[in-house]
């Protein structure tokens, strides 16, 4: 029986989930083989069960070690995809935008990180320390430093802020 | 009572630490390591400290260690609560960032035993306490807006993953979202949302909304949430009741946030030095209600 708050990662075939097996054990992520339900069967029935909360940490390894797996899913909630929507906040000089408890705040003009609040899992003050007071067009992005489901929605809202200074929403004139 | 927080810091392979924590401008200073003061759990230790100086009491415990993200320091906090708690018999635990791993925090529940300390989790501890069925162990929650539509979804196990229409829902109908966090039983004792209006409520009902001094700059401010959680700590650490602890502490943080004068880039400590002066203010707020109350 897998365990509340478990993510899976499936794959087409079982060499490669032998081979994340070793690659997130090796990295000591707590981890185990394990076969699907149904509903989430995709490709060779196994696939990795990890705890969702790092799915971050687990994604950006296994494609750093070309591990090829099909997807990854949370097996507790109806939609298994995160959450994509933001909100968008004027102050004037700066615009914030959240996504879930995720905000950054970028300065109009310049592109500025100003600041990053919210989330609770322990890279977003980690990810607050590389990029605030970085411009947001040079900062690398959170879910390429991060490893948790917070960096993943402060990285869908950094993506939203991105789109919005390139787009000149931010009182920046794109070439 | 005793104050013990626990909560990872964003230091790649800082040991485990424990202690109290002298506080500097910058940063604060445990065992002989220097912390920097930004958002998160060095944030609301920095609040509790200073409010914990401000009524004359013992500064809290802090027990940490470095964590990027990859649990590492996250285990090595939860495994030390499960080894020793029974023998630091704090009165009053406040869980923070730690990053949620269900066995441990179901171990750590269960290493409570009939000597139950009060309960404070907010950030990753409060995410992971929901994800295991344990918010009702817990005495007080201070979720942010986001926080507490992902509270409300009886599904979810982070906010990453809440349904749409409840974060839809969350900067228009708070009342609603605690209504649903108790009704699905994943709402602790005293909630404290803090955002534009900050809501307490009480097994099930809004005892108080607080709107004033209205500073909106202070939500895009990195840290701001934690100093809320640490002052709140602090509080009932001094003997308040939780209720009390949580109205006051929203009170204290709304005008700590007007006297530092935020713009959007404004750094967490510039508020954190104001905490012993708002908080004077919203005491002698507090003493003449009730004496009026009494009048």
């Amino acid at each position: 029986m897998m365990k509340k708050s478990s993510g899976l990662v499936t794959f087409a075939e079982a060499r490669e989930a032998f081979k994340a097996e070793a690659v997130l054990k090796k990295s000591s992520y707590d981890i185990k083989l394990s076969v699907p339900p149904q509903e989430f069967r995709k490709g060779c029935d196994l696939a990795v069960e990890f705890n969702i909360f790092e799915r971050v940490g687990v994604e950006n390894l296994l494609k750093e070690k070309r591990v090829k797996f099909i997807d990854i899913v949370s097996i507790d909630t109806p939609s298994t995809r995160p959450l994509d929507a933001v909100k968008v906040f004027d102050y004037g000089d700066s615009v914030m935008v959240r996504c879930g408890a995720l905000k950054i705040t970028v300065e109009k003009g310049s592109g500025l990180i100003r600041n990053i609040s919210g989330g609770g899992c322990p890279d977003v003050p980690f990810l607050y320390i590389e990029l605030v007071d970085r411009r947001i067009f040079e900062a690398r992005r959170p879910k390429e430093l991060g490893y948790s489901l917070c960096a993943l929605c402060l990285d869908r809202a950094f993506e939203e802020a991105l789109r919005l200074y390139e787009s000149g929403h931010l009182g920046h004139s794109p070439n | 009572m005793s104050l013990v927080i626990s909560g990872t810091v964003p230091i790649r392979d800082l040991p485990l630490l424990t202690g109290s924590v002298e506080l500097k401008e910058h940063f604060v200073k445990l065992d002989g390591h220097e912390i920097p003061c930004t958002m998160g759990t060095a944030a609301m230790v920095s609040a509790a400290c200073r409010t914990c100086e401000a009524v004359r009491i013992a500064s809290p415990t802090w027990i940490t260690a470095g964590d990027i993200g990859d649990s590492k320091g996250s285990r090595l906090i939860y495994n030390y609560l499960i080894d020793k708690l029974a023998s630091i018999k704090p009165s009053v635990l406040s869980l923070h960032y730690l990053m949620p791993i269900t066995v441990l925090a179901t171990k750590l529940i269960d290493s409570f035993g009939s000597k139950k300390p009060v309960l404070i989790a907010d950030a990753g501890s409060m995410y992971v306490m929901k994800s295991i069925g344990a918010s009702r162990e817990f005495d007080l929650f201070t979720p942010d807006p986001g926080e507490m539509a992902f509270l409300a979804d009886p599904s979810a196990s982070h906010p990453a993953y809440m349904q749409r229409f409840l974060f839809e829902q969350d900067t228009v109908d708070v009342p609603r979202l605690v209504e649903q966090a108790y009704k699905h039983g994943n709402a602790s004792r005293v909630l404290l949302v803090k955002g534009a209006k900050d809501y307490v409520a009480k097994e099930g009902r809004i005892v108080a909304v607080i709107e004033e001094p209205f500073i909106p700059t202070l939500e895009p401010i990195g840290g701001t949430g934690d100093t809320v959680t640490g002052i709140a700590s602090a509080l009932v650490s001094y003997g308040m009741e939780v209720e009390k602890a949580a109205i006051t502490a929203a009170r204290t943080n709304r005008v700590a946030g007007k006297l530092a004068n935020p713009s959007t880039a404004t750094k967490v400590r510039e508020i954190i030095v104001q905490i012993p002066k708002a908080l004077e203010q919203c005491m002698n707020e507090n003493a003449k209600t009730q004496q009026d109350h009494v009048e």
